[in-house]
């Protein structure tokens, strides 16, 4: 299982739940946080497909999504699906922690959404 | 001067049969509607004139492209390059773009060059997927390998149409060939090449007529509509 | 706080300039508005550039002191100006304060960027190191990517269709073929990138589902103004003074995941409506507009989030003719960034000149709007996380 390495960071005070950091809570300024790992599956909260890409990529395309963990974790992540067809908001998807580019031959890890 | 056709017959290469290119027409973006046809062997001086300019232009590989494309043209104009071919689009039979190939064997193509009017028409893209269709599609061959001297452009068709890398080397050059299968082709056909045919009567005479070798400022008022600066 | 008025401007074609450094092109700017001034042989005590590039296209940092040195406009005060692609309208901001405190009184605010340099792929690199860096820029998103998610969501929340996007487009195409310093010189049609199968082609995906037509050119340009007191306006130029009645800025959360509404172009609203209360005027008083159409998506979205129209209403408004010259509230007369171009740096200075010409009067007939006695602009840096609204009045008589 791999575990998929980011950290939110809920405010100890209102509850508001921030990824990423934040000095200090957006909604009351509070300064303590309680961190949080993401939880369960993901729901997709909007998406698109990418061509034209930034250099350092080679593909032809890539489909970005921004989805929200199961405990209200959101998060921007590589979807995994061939074209759109299938890909709508508000469907579900399982996340994981994979490469998601290659500087100088390194692997950069980061989120995938796949769906289920 | 009087062409012996006894000597011709010494320096021609063999041919192998080459069905022809059907013309389609294409709307742009700008509403104006361009035929692909396949240029005939006469109509060469004339697309020599067209190239000859960017023989001069250093910027994005235009004098070398222009170069080679000159030389290959006259190839074919003389009968000294093997079934050759060369594509034109024109709008209002203006001349906005050409694209040249030939046939190296029966099922093999080698892709040649592409020169277009770079007005964000993207004729450039039209008229590279009608050379792809013609090798696979009419003439009925399996692979064709592609080479280019600009490494933006060569990158972008890449991209699009996932060339296969080969260590066959170009005619051009000798760098290593990429390669169009046919697979790959109808793989990407539903979104790189459109056309419609036959063509209207009336347009196809207008682009059969005559190839108009436009200069700057015909193109900007008859193809991008910008009237005088 | 004293009145500021821009009483200079200048600007050079935008497009792919091979020929001229970054510097090259600020100069020239520069000059033009200098000259425009009546300040072509005198200098001015400070100098603010736009440029968000430089240190990544160019490996030239420290823009403003080149430009300083290379106008001979020694000793004036110098800073160069990075907000991303806001970095033309924060240039001026920070001009006026400067005038508008007492501080200073003859300013030269610039604006350029040369990003044609690069590959294309290289210019959406560098456009993106705007994004998070640990969230959002790893995985590739692009602004186009933004604008993308963003449309898409616009588009269900609103009913937005993809032919209100295009006949944004066509509009202003059709009037950056009018525009001698535009990039883009060509009309296009709906038939064209739109209803034709060919369209497929001619107009693929970018970010679906924004098409390459919803987008604005890779661009080398530069533009320039000179600020300084209204009271000092008429001593120094002949040219009708036009007024900064009043600005505006806001900031919205960097990645769009945090954004409470994706679809709520806060620092927009919040921006023009600073700019608004400065300047005491409504939207119904506007004239005249420059909105940041970096995609077509954008301008129909800014103009509902400054006021021009009801959220929801800006597409339907295009269509109906109501953002073309003559129409209720001509926006984008330029081209706007879709057809002018976009040399990122350059763009919010590029805009205020374009306002300045229009509110002047001085402009050809099919490209004026008819008494123009107020304009405004929309700078949009980041994706909406950092925006800046400008009002200019026509002043003297």
């Amino acid at each position: 299982m791999n575990e998929i390495k980011i950290t939110a960071y809920k405010c100890k005070k209102c509850g508001h739940i921030h990824y990423p950091k934040h000095e200090r809570c957006l909604k009351c300024k509070g300064r303590e946080f309680e961190e949080l790992k993401p939880e369960g599956n993901v729901k997709l909260l909007a998406y698109t497909q990418q061509f034209n890409l930034p250099w350092g990529f080679d593909e032809r395309f890539l489909i970005i999504g921004i989805a929200q963990f199961e405990n209200g974790i959101k998060a921007l992540g590589q979807i995994k699906a061939e074209s759109l067809e299938g890909i709508k908001t508000g469907m579900v998807l399982k996340p994981s922690w994979e490469p998601v580019r290659y500087v100088y031959g390194e692997p950069v890890y980061g989120l995938k959404f796949e769906p289920l | 001067m009087a062409v012996d056709m006894e000597l011709e017959l010494v320096l021609r290469p063999p041919e192998v049969p080459q069905a022809p290119y059907p013309a389609k027409v294409i709307t742009l973006a700008n509403g104006k509607r361009m035929v692909v046809r396949e240029a005939r062997r006469e109509e060469v001086p004339t697309l020599l004139k067209a190239v000859h300019p960017t023989l001069f232009i250093h910027k994005d590989y235009y004098d070398i492209v222009g170069a080679r494309l000159y030389s290959e043209l006259l190839g074919w104009y003389t009968h000294r390059t093997q079934n050759e071919f060369c594509l034109v689009g024109q709008v209002d039979g203006i001349l906005v773009g050409m694209v040249n190939s030939r046939m190296y064997n029966a099922k093999t193509g080698m892709s040649l060059h592409t020169l277009a009017i770079d007005r964000g028409l993207r004729v450039g893209s039209h008229l590279f997927a009608a050379k792809m269709e013609h090798h696979i599609e009419y003439l009925g061959q399996d692979e064709v390998l592609i080479v280019a001297e600009s490494p933006i452009g060569f990158r972008r068709w890449m991209i699009e149409y996932g060339l296969e890398p080969t260590d066959i080397p170009h005619e051009l050059g000798g760098a290593p060939s990429y390669r169009l299968t046919r697979e790959l082709y109808f793989a990407t056909k539903s979104r790189l090449v459109v056309g419609d045919r036959p063509v209207p009567p009336e347009l196809l005479e207008v682009a059969e007529r005559e190839i108009i070798v436009a200069d700057e400022d015909l193109i900007r008022e008859k193809i991008a509509g910008v009237k005088g600066r | 706080m004293r009145d500021v008025a821009i009483i200079g401007v200048g600007m050079i074609p935008f497009g792919r300039r091979d020929e001229d450094t970054l510097v090259d092109m600020l100069a020239y700017a520069s000059m033009h508005a200098l000259d425009d001034a009546g300040l072509g042989d005198k200098g001015v005590d400070a100098v603010y550039v736009a440029n968000m590039g430089g240190g990544i296209l160019q490996h030239q940092t420290a823009v403003a002191s080149a430009l300083v040195d290379r106008l001979s406009l020694l000793p004036a005060a110098a800073d160069t100006v990075e907000n991303g692609p806001a970095s033309g309208a924060s240039a001026v901001k920070n001009g006026v304060l400067a005038v508008a405190s007492g501080y200073y009184d003859t300013v030269l605010v610039a604006g350029g960027e040369k990003m044609r340099e690069v590959t294309g792929w290289k210019a959406t690199d560098f456009v993106a190191t705007l994004t998070h860096p640990e969230v959002e820029y790893p995985y590739g998103v692009t602004l186009p990517g933004m604008a993308g998610i963003f449309t898409r969501l616009y588009m269900e929340k609103y009913g937005l269709t993809r032919e209100m996007l295009v006949a944004v487009a066509i509009k202003n195409q059709a009037m950056g073929a009018l525009n001698p310093y535009a990039h883009v010189e060509m009309l296009i049609t709906q038939e064209g990138i739109l209803d034709s199968p060919h369209s497929v082609v001619n107009n693929p995906a970018m970010a679906d589902p924004l098409h390459l037509y919803d987008a604005c050119p890779v661009s080398d340009g530069a533009a320039a103004l000179i600020l300084c007191p209204l009271e000092m306006a008429q001593e120094l130029t002949k040219n009708v003074p036009i007024l900064v009645a009043g600005f505006g800025q806001a900031t919205d959360t960097h990645t769009l995941q945090e954004r409470e509404d994706p679809t709520d172009l806060k620092a927009v609203t919040l921006a023009a409506q600073q700019a608004f209360k400065r300047a005491n005027l409504k939207p119904s008083d506007i004239d005249v507009a420059e909105l940041h159409d970096a995609f077509t998506i954008l301008e129909i979205a800014e103009s509902e989030h400054v006021g021009f129209f009801k959220k929801g209403e800006g597409g339907k408004a295009v269509l109906a003719g109501k953002t073309k010259l003559g129409g209720q509230i001509p926006i984008n007369v330029s081209g706007g960034l879709k057809a002018r171009g976009h040399p990122v740096g350059g763009t919010g200075v590029a805009q205020l000149v374009d306002l300045t010409w229009q509110l002047r009067h001085e402009l050809p007939k099919e490209r004026q709007v008819k008494n123009a006695k107020t304009g405004l602009s929309v700078n949009f840096g980041g994706f909406g996380n950092n925006v800046l609204c400008f009002i200019l009045k026509r002043g003297g008589k």
